[in-house]
């Protein structure tokens, strides 16, 4: 065969082999801490994390930032290991213990070789129950979250994401604030606050340890039952009762309106349009991935296609939901080259439109689908990924058997449960246009546009030398879940 | 504790193609990479960028793929897939589901094979734009943005291949032609210019026979030219220092110095001396800066392994708000200076060796990242084997060697200082060199 005979016939895929999700078993201690230990052979480090459901979403609005604080403050020290003697236990094992806090979780993890889980197992525990929280310390982490505030504010990405969660959610929604604190409760976050907070986070009935990696040889609920069997004592046995509430989060945008952050010079303009979206917990979970997919999630979705591949004005754009025990954001993000200001927000919202108004293709479907089934065994390739998966279980209460489920529920989207999600879950009648740019070079027909209606807010970046008033109202970190 | 091996084969087509099979049964998955040895170090004035655009065009379809088709079949196929440019190469991946092999295989071959008879106009433009906003979006609408430019600026002469950024400039963007893409091609794109690393859950006959029926039969270039003398003196020979005016609230010092290039053990001791210096809490410049001074934000300091002449190694520092930048400055500095006069402690050692066996462990699980580092060492060392003797070279590295090479590396006639300081004024001016069309 010549070479172009070779290259113009396509290949058809060879036999797929079975893929099932880990298997996991479940422990669950006196104290009600659950030990879910999966076993992955072949895999010599193995990933511990301990889960507590509980996190940002849970801390009074005065106190914002103190779970956040809290989690990074617990390095600093405990009762057996003075300021970075823990870290550097922990470094002695090859072990790097790291501490978490999200809207809906606070985790602390540790990746180890198995020979050596049970010594990091015992610095995990030590690390989760007996942390000092010293007050010089507690002062400089407070004072490093207050530099950054003012680092979020010289940053057009990270001043967008705040600005965006503080105007789609209410303000007695968490989610309106950002989940490391403000200006103004961050000086409060004193110790005796994290403690208090940290006290909160120790029930065991909450939280579940979850082991994974090769574990041949070892038995993880023994160990678990040695350094961290005292947890929460004999008295808290049983499980906590009934679910968890959701998270407190309407929506503080009822017509559609357009915020613009004018930052003189900007050569581009990021971009976040959307609304409050839904809950992990959703039940149409399923739909809405694909829905989500096709819209801004794969490399080929409908606004990267149309934005980037054909129009060129941008690097990159992405939609998504956000989703955590309670609603969400939903968002489509991405930065563009300013003259593309306005055609780039109209192109997004007649995107979010058309998803809703008509049907996708069955190609459409189908590439979606068959990506989102295909990639699973590759999401789960490390013991790492399959912990962080099943720690997400736990944290929204979903049943054992959502990832083994996982695939076989993705098959089974159709395309009117496609467009079903998209009309109940997208809301261009309530959609925020938030902008970070150069107002004066985007052009005055943003106004006369029909976006929505506009307000122009322009800050200065601020400096050390000339501290500015900033709203209390901003996003919280990006990272968050 | 052992890291596991990794086995492979190592071997050349008659075209020239390097391949590299390694088997690994655990996942059903099968990574599929290929470094071609061509970066922006090879790219002449007045083109910088171009490897770098080349490879988005490398996206935008070949002789039986359609334009975006690459993303859409990968993806179709529960794959993942993406491609770099850096300095020294450009490298294209794919991970699929190993029943996928095959399609990766064909996608790679289609474009080594016949690119140009899917290039035009309208593609090159709109990846042109692309681009120029991906310029936009990760340098120049960021704060600190510049930095690493202008430390290779600094550390690398005029006219040496390290001395521009591979993103390029808008002028030289807006100037790439359809002709400069297809000689590009034709100049670097070929078999023998490239190696082909593929890894996972594949049998190493069936791997043999599909790679020689896709590739075996594009042919070689054999008039690839030869990149100049690249060679540099080992050491700056005084001090650089440079004030940027930026919109940033609080000052940044960083800091870069000329240090060994990748495969030099003088290197590899460098990447230790990184550990020490700022690798997580228990680190010389977090405890120092942070923890006891008080005077940073966060520090950093890295090792990045070059093959032309000379790496770089940097290291950066924030200034909190009311501290002297001089002083963040004195302190760095003391600690890079103290490390190459006295040695480090058992301790210290032993933890950075831990860390580093656990790193190297992480790293090697993933097949996609075994295919990479086979291919990286293969172009940038003609040596895959690193692959198994790159930790025992970390383990090997004593305190004084460490001392050693920071003498030698971390000193005051071979340092790069760049300050950012918040500008006095508030900059009005664009930075975005293009035009308004």
């Amino acid at each position: 065969m010549t070479l172009e005979e070779v290259l113009s016939s396509r290949p058809s895929p060879g036999q797929p082999r079975r893929y099932e999700f880990p298997a996991f078993e479940r422990t669950v201690l006196p104290s009600g801490l659950q030990v879910l230990a999966v076993d992955v052979p072949g895999r010599p480090l193995v990933s511990a994390n301990l889960v507590v459901r509980r996190g940002a979403a849970e801390e009074p609005a005065e106190m914002a930032g103190a779970t956040v604080l809290a989690a990074r403050a617990m390095t600093e020290g405990t009762e057996r290991y003075p300021g970075v003697e823990l870290i550097e236990a922990g470094e002695r094992l090859g072990a790097t213990l790291h501490v978490d806090a999200s809207w809906d979780a606070f985790t602390v993890s540790v990746d180890v070789v198995g020979s050596r889980l049970e010594a990091a197992l015992e610095l995990l525990a030590e690390l989760a129950l007996r942390p000092t929280f010293p007050e010089e310390d507690v002062a400089r982490l407070r004072d490093e979250r207050l530099n950054d505030l003012l680092q979020v504010k010289a940053d057009p990405r990270r001043r967008v994401d705040h600005a965006f969660t503080s105007i789609i959610y209410t303000s007695d929604s968490p989610y309106a604030r950002p989940a490391g604190g403000d200006e103004v409760t961050v000086p409060r976050l004193t110790p005796d606050v994290l403690r208090s907070v940290h006290r909160s986070l120790l029930d065991p009935r909450r939280t579940a340890l979850v082991v994974g990696g090769d574990l041949a040889g070892l038995h993880v609920p023994r160990m678990v039952e040695a350094v961290l069997g005292s947890f929460g004592g004999p008295s808290m046995g049983g499980t906590a009762g009934g679910r968890e509430p959701e998270t407190r989060a309407e929506s503080a945008v009822d017509r559609p309106i357009v915020r613009f952050y004018h930052r003189p010079g900007s050569v581009q303009t990021e971009l976040r349009i959307g609304h409050v979206g839904l809950s992990r917990r959703a039940p149409d979970f399923h739909a809405v991935q694909v829905m989500g997919a096709i819209l801004g999630g794969l490399f080929n979705s409908r606004l990267q296609m149309n934005l980037r591949e054909e129009k060129g004005y941008t690097y990159g754009i992405g939609a998504g939901f956000d989703m955590r025990r309670g609603a969400g954001p939903f968002a489509v993000r991405t930065a563009v080259q300013t003259p593309a200001t306005i055609p780039s927000i109209s192109e997004s919202l007649s995107e979010l439109r058309r998803i809703r108004d008509t049907q996708v293709t069955r190609a459409e479907l189908d590439a979606a689908r068959d990506y989102l089934v295909g990639v699973f065994p590759l999401r789960f390739e490390t013991p790492g990924a399959v912990v962080g998966a099943l720690g997400g279980l736990f944290v929204h209460e979903l049943p054992d058997d959502e990832l083994a489920r996982y695939r076989r529920e993705v098959d089974a989207v159709t395309i009117e449960a496609i467009q079903k999600a998209a009309q109940d879950h997208i809301h261009p009648e309530r959609i925020a246009i938030v902008a970070v740019g150069d107002v004066d070079a985007v052009g005055a027909e943003l106004e006369s546009a029909g976006f929505g209606q506009l307000e122009v807010i322009t800050e200065e970046v601020p400096t050390e030398t000339e501290p500015e008033e900033m709203e209390l109202i901003e996003g919280p970190e990006e990272e968050v879940e | 504790m052992t890291v596991p091996s990794v086995t492979f084969t190592d071997e050349r087509l008659s075209n020239g193609l390097r391949l590299i099979v390694s088997e690994d049964h655990l996942a059903p998955v099968v990574a599929v990479n290929i470094w071609y040895n061509v970066g922006s170090k090879h790219e002449v004035a007045g083109k910088t960028g171009f490897a770098h655009l080349f490879e988005h065009v490398m996206f935008q379809g070949s002789g039986h793929v359609a334009k975006t088709e690459h993303m859409a079949l990968v993806q179709a196929a529960g794959g993942t897939m993406n491609g770099t440019t850096f300095l020294d190469r450009t490298n294209y991946f794919e991970t699929v589901p190993s029943h996928q092999l095959e399609l990766a295989l064909w996608l790679e071959a289609d474009r080594m094979a016949t690119l140009l008879g899917a290039l035009n106009q309208e593609n090159l433009d709109n990846q042109r734009d692309v681009v120029k906003n991906e310029k936009r979006s990760s340098y120049d609408n960021r704060p600190y943005g510049s930095w690493f430019h202008k430390l290779q600026e600094h550390v690398f002469p005029q006219g040496h291949p390290y001395h521009h950024p591979t993103i390029g400039s808008m002028e030289d963007l807006d100037a790439a032609s359809l002709e400069d893409v297809a000689t590009f091609f034709r100049t670097y794109y070929a078999p023998n210019n490239a190696v082909l690393s593929i890894v996972g859950d594949v049998e190493p006959a069936q791997v043999r026979r599909l790679v020689e029926k896709y590739f075996g039969e594009i042919p070689a270039n054999r008039a690839i030219p030869a990149l100049g003398d690249v060679s540099l003196p080992p050491i700056l020979g005084a001090e650089t220092r440079e004030v940027v005016e930026d919109r940033v609230p609080l000052p940044r010092h960083f800091f870069a110095f000329r240090a060994p290039v990748l495969g030099d053990a003088r290197f590899d001791a460098l990447e230790v001396a990184s550990q020490i210096l700022a690798g997580g809490k228990g680190s010389r410049l977090y405890r120092r800066l942070l923890r006891e001074d008080r005077i940073a934000q966060d520090v950093s300091f890295f090792a990045l392994g070059l093959v032309g002449g000379a790496s770089i190694v940097a290291g950066q520092a924030t200034v909190r708000p009311g501290v002297e930048p001089a002083v963040v400055e004195a302190a760095f500095e003391e600690e890079l200076e103290r490390i190459g006069r006295e040695p480090v402690t058992d301790d210290e050692l032993a933890r950075a060796r831990a860390l580093i066996e656990t790193y190297e462990l992480e790293a090697l699980q993933r097949v996609d990242e075994r295919a990479d580092r086979l291919s990286s060492y293969a172009t940038l060392l003609d040596d895959p084997g690193m692959i198994n003797r790159q930790l025992d070279r970390y383990l090997a590295v004593g305190a004084a060697e460490i001392q050693a090479v920071a003498a030698e590396v971390l000193r005051p006639e071979n340092r790069v200082v760049l300050t950012y300081v918040p500008a006095s004024q508030p900059a009005g001016t664009t930075t975005d060199k293009e035009s308004a069309a």
